[in-house]
């Protein structure tokens, strides 16, 4: 009885062994390549793919460009899949790159098909190319950064980012595209002159779709309006540069008769950096009220024009509108929205230097 | 011996395995606007609930649902125990079939259905043929290792919340009652309480504690419908079949070396819903022997388990799935009302006599 019984366990353990071989269709990591940066345009009626892969080769790590065509991304990813030795992983993508003119056509598809099949992170980030992306990747190639992610470091907080790049990921622009009240901006970028890239603004997104463009000073005041931490920033007036170390956002709306008012004040603490000619303390401070009041404003009108509520303007009267009156939010009351805008200036200090 | 801890951490742990995954969808899918009002109904009938159902048992020291049924009459254990086993088995089927796909379409996408569903059952039921004590005895060892771990990353989730998503905050219309979805969200509500008139026999505890314990369980309701709504919107939260589960996702912890921390979070739920399935095994099988004295338990529990494995195997895809979850809601909400009020009722009977 007993030697039964010892038997049982042994055959049990033993079946226990075919579980060693782990899940299944499991690849190993070596077998995997794990592109950083995904690029996609749009052909006649299919997407090309660029991905970029960082090899690590003799100490160094290289990068490597592939590139493959299809109907829908997966088959474009299958297809490049298939003309490689190893099998392509999205796992750890970190930015998507769009070419203008496929996110002047919609990105709806593509990005809800991202957030489908889990393939792809939510937390990748989307940026734009405007120029030709062909060779925006070939000249990414050519960059001699040796850890092959220098696009991904040029978004991240703790390393390349600035204040003037908006920074959008996956999940933020699915938002978008279903959400009644926010939209998104999303960096767009050049091939740099004598950088990688070079930043040439924001693309304003309205429910997934490219409307509008707006420079990378305009970025700075939509960071500053999202409450975004704009420190580090050196901002140029008529009299000089400042360093921005705070900002803050107050907000008050209103609604009357079916009409939306708005009164935003941006609290700014800077410091002096620059001065040109005999510029005084309280030059600088009108000098900069004004100028990023009517920067604003400037910006403003173009986004109502494209009724693309990038500033998220509608979540304000989330609890003034009804909700289903809050689905026409961005025709009915963005379009008419009036908006005080006022900016507060406060100099902290002037360096080193008196300033009078 | 008063084991009362180890009662209040399975409770917990088989709640929190249930809530975080169907019941965001399910609520959010209820309604548009003022989710809180059908959580808080939810949460009101768990308590009531659980206060009749523990309140019932008082009067019966000692003693098992089965027994304190058998011990009225035939006619009233075939009345009130014959749902309750259908509902079990159901529940069996249901848990192993949706969380089996819910791993595939999280993250084993490759690996086929039957494997997940085999490997599933076939935890549980060595748990389960081990009997009360060592399920409990496990709840409490997963719940040292992954409970820091499920409260840690739920703070987390906070992370990319907007409050102004909270409003509209109040629902004038209570379109919920006329939405099944409402009712199927009862499946976390009220799909976990019953064991506990099944462990007197085994372990006894203390009723102040439990409901202690289950107070523990109100921001888990409240918050997993609530951070995916702050996190998306309304408007987006409803085109997602778990929202919980893609809001954690966009949780960044760069401190963190494992760029996704929902992966911990729900291997941590799966162990949990797998003492969750030996639970309910284990009570199906104690009636089972009641009903079929002669056979062995083991044997019992490897039938069972046979037999529920090839059911599952019977439902073909999701929304097959949600149909049989429609199906269940019926039975459950005989079993939530019925079981605790019947207990309390006999139990006041016995009192008076």
């Amino acid at each position: 009885m007993r030697t039964f019984k010892k038997l049982r366990v042994i055959i049990l353990i033993s079946f226990l062994a075919s579980t060693l071989c782990a899940c299944w269709d499991n690849k190993d990591i070596n077998h995997r390549v794990l592109p950083v940066v995904l690029g996609i345009s749009l052909l006649k009626d299919e997407y090309k793919l660029f991905l970029q892969i960082p090899q690590p080769s003799q100490g160094t790590i290289k990068t490597k460009v592939v590139m493959g065509t299809g109907k829908t991304i997966s088959q474009a990813v299958d297809k490049i899949s298939t003309n490689m030795e190893s099998s392509v992983d999205l796992l750890h993508l970190k930015v998507i790159v769009f070419e203008k003119k496929l996110a002047q056509k919609g990105m709806k598809d593509l990005i809800s098909g991202f957030m489908r099949s889990r393939d792809v992170s939510p937390k990748a980030m989307v940026a734009i190319c405007d120029d030709d992306i062909n060779l925006f990747f070939s000249k990414m190639k050519q960059s001699s950064e040796p850890q092959g992610t220098a696009l991904l470091e040029y978004f991240e907080k703790n390393a390349g980012w600035n204040p003037q790049i908006a920074l959008t990921s996956v999940w933020e622009t699915y938002r978008s595209i279903h959400s009644y009240t926010q939209d998104v901006a999303i960096p767009m970028l050049k091939i740099g002159k004598s950088t990688l890239v070079e930043q040439v603004g924001s693309a304003v997104i309205k429910q997934g779709k490219m409307v509008e463009q707006i420079n990378s000073d305009e970025t700075l005041l939509f960071n500053a309006f999202n409450d975004e931490s704009t420190n580090g920033k050196i901002e140029v007036t008529h009299d000089g540069s400042v360093l921005i170390l705070g900002n803050k956002m107050k907000h008050k709306s209103k609604f009357i008769n079916e009409k939306a008012y708005l009164k935003s004040k941006l609290k700014l603490k800077v410091s002096i950096l620059e001065t040109t000619g005999n510029a005084t303390l309280e030059s600088i401070k009108s000098d900069m009220e004004k100028l990023l009041t009517s920067r604003f404003n400037k910006m403003f009108t173009k986004l109502q024009n494209s009724e693309a509520d990038i500033l998220g303007l509608g979540q304000f009267y989330r609890k003034k509108i009804p909700r289903k009156e809050l689905k026409n939010w961005r025709s009915e009351y963005y379009s008419k929205l009036s908006m005080d805008f006022q900016v507060q200036v406060d100099i902290q200090n002037g360096g080193n230097l008196i300033t009078r | 011996m008063d084991r009362s801890f180890q009662v209040v951490i399975m409770y917990i742990l088989t709640h929190l395995s249930l809530i975080f995954f169907l019941y965001p969808r399910n609520i959010i899918a209820s309604t548009d606007e003022g989710h809180w009002i059908p959580i808080i109904i939810g949460l009101l009938f768990h308590f009531v609930t659980i206060t009749t159902y523990l309140k019932g048992l008082s009067y019966f020291p000692k003693k098992d649902l089965i027994n304190i049924y058998l011990g009225i009459g035939k006619g009233v254990a075939i009345f009130f125990l014959i749902p309750t086993t259908l509902y079990f088995l159901m529940i069996i089927i249901l848990t192993i079939r949706a969380y089996s796909e819910i791993i595939s379409i999280v993250f084993l996408s490759k690996t086929p259905l039957w494997a997940i569903m085999a490997f599933l059952l076939f935890m549980s039921t060595y748990l389960a043929s081990k009997g009360v004590e060592a399920i409990f005895r496990t709840g409490v060892l997963i719940a040292f290792l992954f409970l820091p771990l499920i409260i840690l990353i739920f703070c987390s989730s906070v992370q990319n919340v907007d409050w102004h998503y909270l409003f509209p905050i109040v629902d004038k219309e209570f379109t919920f009652f006329t939405n099944s979805s409402f009712y199927v969200s009862f499946f976390a509500v009220g799909g976990g309480f019953l064991f506990l008139g099944f462990i007197p026999p085994f372990l006894s505890y203390q009723r102040k504690k439990i409901l202690i314990g289950a107070l523990f369980l109100i921001p888990c309701f409240v918050l997993s419908v609530y951070i995916p709504i702050l996190t998306f919107g309304q408007a987006t939260a409803s085109t997602l079949l778990f929202p919980f589960v893609v809001a954690l996702d966009t949780v960044e912890m760069d401190w963190l070396i494992f760029d996704r921390v929902t992966m911990f979070f729900l291997m941590s739920l799966i162990t949990f819903i797998m003492l969750y399935i030996s639970l309910v095994l284990w009570k199906t099988i104690r009636i089972a022997n009641v009903c079929f004295p002669s056979f062995k338990p083991t044997f019992l529990t490897i039938t069972l388990s046979a037999s529920i494995f090839i059911l599952c195997l019977l439902i073909p895809n999701w929304n097959d799935i949600e149909r049989v979850f429609l199906w269940n809601t019926y039975l459950r909400f005989y079993v939530m009302v019925a079981i605790p009020i019947s207990v309390f009722y006999f139990g006041k009977r016995l009192r008076k006599e």
